[in-house]
């Protein structure tokens, strides 16, 4: 029963394990395997029968025939230990295993033919106990080849009937009713052998099939088992990773002397870091849970509440938003704040982080400059405009001509105040471009016209160092969008330099070329030219070149750095290039409003 | 351009070195007649008194500025049609545009030319409607 079971459950098995997809070679080579390991024993049992066998029949007539039946199972038995040791040396066994199955066959065979030799020759000629003898000794070698054969049915069907076919013949023609009876029991053993066999041969080979698929499994799942160790490997260092990344952050935002708060998407705080605390004066356990909004001077809180919705509604990054906010001492105070909502990929705000800094000192030093701007430009240029006023009106002879020792001293007088209050209005000048004032009265302007009125302008301080000014050939019609008023302090800034380092009598001449959408303005001079190692920073504010020529004809420093931002802030581009044949070329490129072919 | 040449200025201006440049200026080299008030809270009266064709004005000035003076000029029935031109130090571009926002005739900055002055008034005259 409990055989059958087994059996019947290790089918099961094997039509499950069906899916399983196994290689047919390597199970047949497993059955090769399996009956090549039984057949010592084979060998052995026929070996120790054999010679029980020959004993026992030895003592009558047939003691010769007896003598060769020994030689020859000694024969085959020899044969068969041969054809197990060369298996067992062979390095081919799995992929030659039929040719393997074939002559274990023939040895099956051969095995066979043995014991039908014994039944056929010496049951009829032996006395009724050598019968029973021989019977249970034939029989015997039936059963006993089952589990010897049993991994090839085929097999053990060929050498079973080597022995029932003989022995059946002899007991069917022996003219005892009893035997003929017999005679009819032994093909009906044979059968059940066999199918017993042909079980036994499935229940292995099902054992084969499953043994390899668990192999392609085990070896599936070892090769998964690396995969997922390898992979948490990278999970590990990802984490660490992140770990250190977090401590990095946190480090930055604990030493940061900017104020970080965390906010929840209803604006309550949930964590901040020190500079937040030092900010409010808080302690973080009474900033946690509580509003922002608290934090913000009541008459400003509708101000907070507009940005709020802005940053929900953008989801965007929101900088510079200023914020007069409340400090627990209840003193107010303007911060700068950098608000960043943080959105998961469903796309909701999950939290928001604030960064911010208080400006308010900022804010007030910007209110004293503005008030030290305005006291520089009227408070300096009142006197100024008394002393300039005042010796422009004696230098020009209007009250009479002073002696030409007074005269000299009054006209350097009148040139260094002028040199003054160019001074003054430089820095002026470049302290509004710097802080976003200066706004620029742009329009179309006829280019032409602006060089030959900067030329008339400039033309008395050209006469000053005996420079003539001179327009090279005639500029294009073309229109540019400027500043005409900013337009004309960058000519006269370019055509000053130029003119303070010509040589006496020379001519400083200005050039316009159209190059594609932009038209380049030119000042050409004759002087030493600019050193080398002040070219990279004379666009640069207070940037002077140390020589004695440039000591002597003074200046502030901070013309062509006005003359860069004014022409960047007209969409256009300053720069710098030797002339040849000596002196230098100052010049700028604006974009040209219109192409000189449609104005003219 | 108005039909009579620019002869009779008033110059509020409460910087006495300022005000004897520009008169000077003003008398000697433009040839005009000239009346100069340093207090601001004094120019109408000025103006009814002496009958200027043109209002020189400074911006910055103790007691009352030159914009809210201007502002009071123009609301005067009496003086509101009598052209002013600010004289000033604090001449930037926008406020400058607003105050010929506010109806100027001109702006002129300081510190100023003296011996171009009087020519740069005649041309802000000469560019006045009739």
């Amino acid at each position: 029963m409990n055989h059958f079971a087994a059996s019947a459950s290790a089918l099961r098995v094997a039509r499950t394990d069906d899916r399983v997809d196994v290689n047919p070679r390597e199970v047949l080579a497993d059955r090769v395997e399996q009956l090549y390991a039984q057949l010592p024993l084979g060998i052995a049992g026929t070996v120790l029968v054999g010679v029980i066998a020959a004993t026992e029949l030895s003592g009558g007539r047939y003691a010769e025939i007896v003598a060769g039946w020994g030689a020859f199972v000694f024969f085959v038995s020899a044969a068969r230990l041969a054809l197990y040791l060369k298996y067992r040396r062979s390095a081919n066994r799995a992929t030659e295993a039929e040719q393997w199955l074939r002559w274990l066959g023939i040895g099956a065979l051969a095995n066979g033919a043995l014991w039908g030799f014994a039944a056929a020759v010496f049951f009829p000629s032996q006395a009724d106990e050598h019968q029973v003898f021989l019977a249970l000794l034939l029989t015997g070698a039936m059963s006993g080849g089952i589990p010897m054969y049993a991994a090839s049915w085929p097999m053990y069907a060929t050498y079973a009937g080597g022995i029932a076919a003989p022995f059946t013949y002899v007991l069917a023609n022996f003219g005892n009713p009893l035997f003929s009876e017999i005679a009819l029991l032994v093909p009906a053993f044979y059968a059940v052998s066999v199918a017993i066999a042909w079980r036994l041969n499935q229940v292995f080979s099902s054992g084969y099939r499953l043994r390899h698929a668990y192999q392609r499994l085990a070896a599936e799942n070892a090769e998964l088992n690396r995969r997922l160790q390898r992979q948490l490997a990278e999970l590990d260092d990802a984490r660490a990773q992140v770990e250190a990344s977090g401590r990095k952050l946190a480090l930055f935002a604990q030493r940061s002397p900017i104020a970080v708060l965390e906010l929840d998407p209803h604006g309550r705080i949930r964590e901040i870091n020190p500079a937040a605390e030092l900010l409010f004066g808080y302690a973080p356990a009474d900033l946690v849970g509580a509003e922002m909004k608290a934090l913000v001077v009541p008459e400003h809180r509708t101000e907070f509440d507009v940005q709020w919705r802005q940053l929900f509604e953008t989801r965007e990054p929101m900088s510079r938003q200023r914020l007069h906010n409340l400090r627990r001492d209840g003193i107010g105070i303007v911060c700068e704040w950098t608000v960043t909502p943080l959105v998961n990929p469903a796309g909701d705000t999950v939290a928001v982080i604030a960064q911010g800094r208080d400006i308010t000192q900022e804010l007030e030093a910007e209110q004293m400059k503005k008030e030290f701007t305005s006291t520089l430009s009227h408070e300096l240029r009142t006197p100024l405009t008394s002393i300039l006023g005042a010796l422009q009106l004696v230098n020009s002879g209007v009250m009479g001509h002073p002696g030409k020792d007074i005269q000299e001293l009054t006209t350097v007088a009148e040139r260094n105040a002028q040199r003054l209050l160019d001074l003054i209005n430089d820095i002026l000048d470049i302290e509004k471009i710097e802080s976003g004032k200066l706004t620029l009265v742009r329009e179309p302007l006829a280019l032409d016209e602006v060089l030959r009125e900067a030329l008339v302008l400039n033309r008395a301080f050209g006469d000053r160092y005996g420079v003539r000014f001179a327009l090279r050939g005639d500029p294009p019609r073309v229109e540019v969008n400027a500043d005409r008023k900013r337009l004309l302090q960058v000519m006269t800034n370019l055509l000053s330099n130029a003119a303070k380092f010509s040589p006496e009598g020379g001519t400083v001449e200005v050039s316009a070329d159209c190059v594609g959408g932009r038209v380049r303005i030119g000042v050409h001079d004759r002087g030493p030219g600019v050193p080398e190692s002040f070219r990279s920073r004379m666009f640069s504010r207070f940037a002077q070149a140390e020589s004695a020529l440039t000591r002597q004809k003074g200046g502030t420093g901070l013309g062509l750095a006005i003359c860069k931002r004014l022409v960047e802030m007209m969409d256009g581009s300053i720069g710098f290039a030797e002339r040849e044949g000596g002196g230098s070329t100052f010049y700028f490129d604006l974009p040209a409003l219109r192409p000189p072919a449609v104005l003219s | 351009m108005p039909a009579r040449p620019l002869q009779r200025i008033l110059y509020v201006e409460d910087e006495e070195d300022i005000q004897r440049i520009a008169r000077l200026s003003l008398e000697r080299i433009g040839k005009f007649t000239v009346e100069v008030v340093g207090d601001p809270l004094r120019v109408t009266d000025a103006i009814l008194a002496f009958g200027p064709d043109l209002v020189l004005l400074d911006w910055m000035m103790p007691g009352m500025d030159g914009p809210t003076l201007f502002r009071q000029l123009q609301a005067d029935e009496r003086t509101k049609r009598i052209p002013v031109v600010f004289l000033t130090a604090k001449a930037s571009g926008p406020e400058l545009a607003e105050l010929k926002q506010l109806g100027a005739a001109g702006t002129l900055s300081k510190p100023f030319a003296p011996m171009e002055l009087p020519e740069q008034l005649r041309a802000i005259w000469a560019a006045l409607p009739e």
